[in-house]
């Protein structure tokens, strides 16, 4: 029996001294909590802006197109497809302060529309579930600045527009992610019958087949009794399905929507093209990361 | 049991004289490319490692994450395209010291370290060169050698081919001290 122990014991020492380094190597690799990074290739999919930041003294120039209908009563062949047409067409400059609040200016086609952003990141999603998602919080003002036919906007107060949104993401694999947006929307001025508080609830994911390159979907659905009551001017909640394609700097979005517009302000009042009539059109858009410090 | 007490005596200040271990937490490394377009480099100080001199083994470990780039964008794509490091975390190198050493003497020994490296999820067997300085009851361990990315299953796009090599130079240093039991 004491034979037995001895040497087990003496085997219990030899295994303890030759696992010496590696079970040091063990205890050093203490599981760290990491940052995720990378939820989204770039700030903007389709119609919703991620937490994606521009890092701090990056600048992100995108541009970002809406051709016209494909089908319907204004697309077809006679207009290419809607190629002949652009529905919307929006160029933005979004610069990081830091790497947590990001500041952004554009303009669109679509109304005039000239928009002032700023956009900060509330909380990043880690690894081992120290936090399980990323928050960013977005307020955007809105204005038009060309007078409209219909008197009520002339007066320069009139033609501003709020929005504010929570965007709340998961990088669920190194391929999918995922966000819900909740946002609400504030407009000087709205049509009689219409909100003037329009809360929407957008959500998009990402799935990647490769490392570079991905497909996309995005939809918004504003909750307004204006808009599904309303039998004059039907609306349409906006829907978007694309592909992504990353080349080191660059991010191209190539996709199709019902919706017009490129900017909240605009597509979530306004929608009013529909996938099932044919009123979809192809679009796309182009980030450039610009590195601007050294 | 009185004979299992006295084995225990015996052997227990052996098993504790056995720090022959060295062990360093904050290992320095350094990767850069040298290409036409931008040379690139990274720095990570969080890597760890443990050299038994006694043994003439060597273990080092790199988090793939800690490479700090001065493009955030670079480092981004380092750990998304590159490394992947969500799939593969670290880089890990353990090897046998050939040439002997000996702990108690001061001075500068030139060794060489063969083993498995490990980067990418892909092993592969080298013989990597360094010197090992033993100073005031301190060791450092100091290193330069190349990593070719197709070694390691790194995929650089034709697109890029440009700004990034296909040799990799890494320069390791550490400075260790003696291991003691807690």
């Amino acid at each position: 029996m004491k034979k037995y122990l001895l040497s087990l014991l003496l085997l219990c020492l030899f295994f303890s001294a030759t696992a010496q380094s590696d079970s040091l190597m063990q205890a050093m690799s203490g599981n760290e909590k990491e940052p995720v990074s990378a939820t989204f290739k770039s700030s903007r999919l389709i119609l919703s802006q991620t937490t994606t930041m521009v890092k701090k003294h990056d600048l992100d120039f995108k541009v970002a197109h809406r051709f016209g209908d494909i089908g319907g009563t204004d697309g077809g062949s006679k207009m290419l497809w809607g190629l002949d047409n652009s529905s919307d067409i929006y160029i933005d400059f979004e610069y990081g302060l830091s790497d947590k609040l990001n500041i952004g200016f554009g303009r669109s086609k679509y109304e005039q529309l000239l928009d002032l952003q700023l956009k900060y990141a509330l909380l990043q999603q880690t690894t081992n579930n120290g936090a399980p998602i990323s928050v960013a919080l977005l307020a955007k003002a809105g204005f038009t600045p060309y007078k409209v036919v219909t008197n009520v906007f002339d007066d320069y107060m009139n033609r501003f527009s709020y929005l504010g949104q929570a965007i709340l993401a998961r990088k669920f694999s190194s391929n999918f992610s995922l966000q819900v947006s909740p946002t609400l929307l504030l407009r000087s001025v709205v049509p009689a019958g219409d909100e003037k508080t329009l809360f929407a609830l957008g959500a998009a994911a990402r799935y990647k087949f490769t490392k570079r390159f991905g497909i996309v979907a995005d939809c918004y659905h504003p909750f307004s009794n204006y808009r599904s009551n309303s039998t004059s001017t039907n609306f349409y909640d906006p829907l978007g399905l694309g592909i992504e394609i990353e080349t080191g700097g660059h991010v191209f979005t190539m996709n199709f929507v019902n919706a017009k517009a490129i900017v909240e302000n605009n597509f979530l009042p306004n929608s009013t093209s529909s996938w099932g009539k044919g009123q979809y059109r192809f679009g796309f858009t182009i980030s450039r990361m610009f590195t601007l410090h050294h | 049991m009185k004979l299992l007490g006295i084995i225990l005596l015996i052997f227990s200040p052996l098993a504790q004289s056995s720090s022959s271990l060295y062990v360093c937490k904050a290992v320095k490394a350094v990767i850069y490319s040298e290409a036409p377009i931008e040379n690139i480099e990274a720095t990570s100080v969080k890597g760890f490692s443990v050299i038994d001199l006694n043994k003439s083994e060597v273990q080092f470990n790199i988090p793939i994450k800690s490479f700090q780039f001065k493009k955030s964008l670079m480092q981004e794509h380092f750990n998304e395209n590159y490394l992947e490091s969500d799939k593969y975390p670290n880089a890990q190198f353990k090897g046998k010291i050939r040439e002997s050493i000996d702990p108690t003497k001061e001075g500068n020994y030139p060794v060489t370290v063969t083993g498995d490296l490990d980067v990418h999820g892909v092993k592969k067997n080298r013989t990597i060169p360094g010197v090992i300085r033993i100073k005031d009851n301190s060791v450092t361990i100091t290193s330069k050698f190349n990593v070719l990315c197709k070694d390691h299953n790194i995929d650089i796009p034709q697109l890029v081919f440009q700004n990034i090599a296909e040799s990799i130079q890494v320069t390791v240093s550490g400075t260790f001290s003696a291991y003691k039991k807690p």
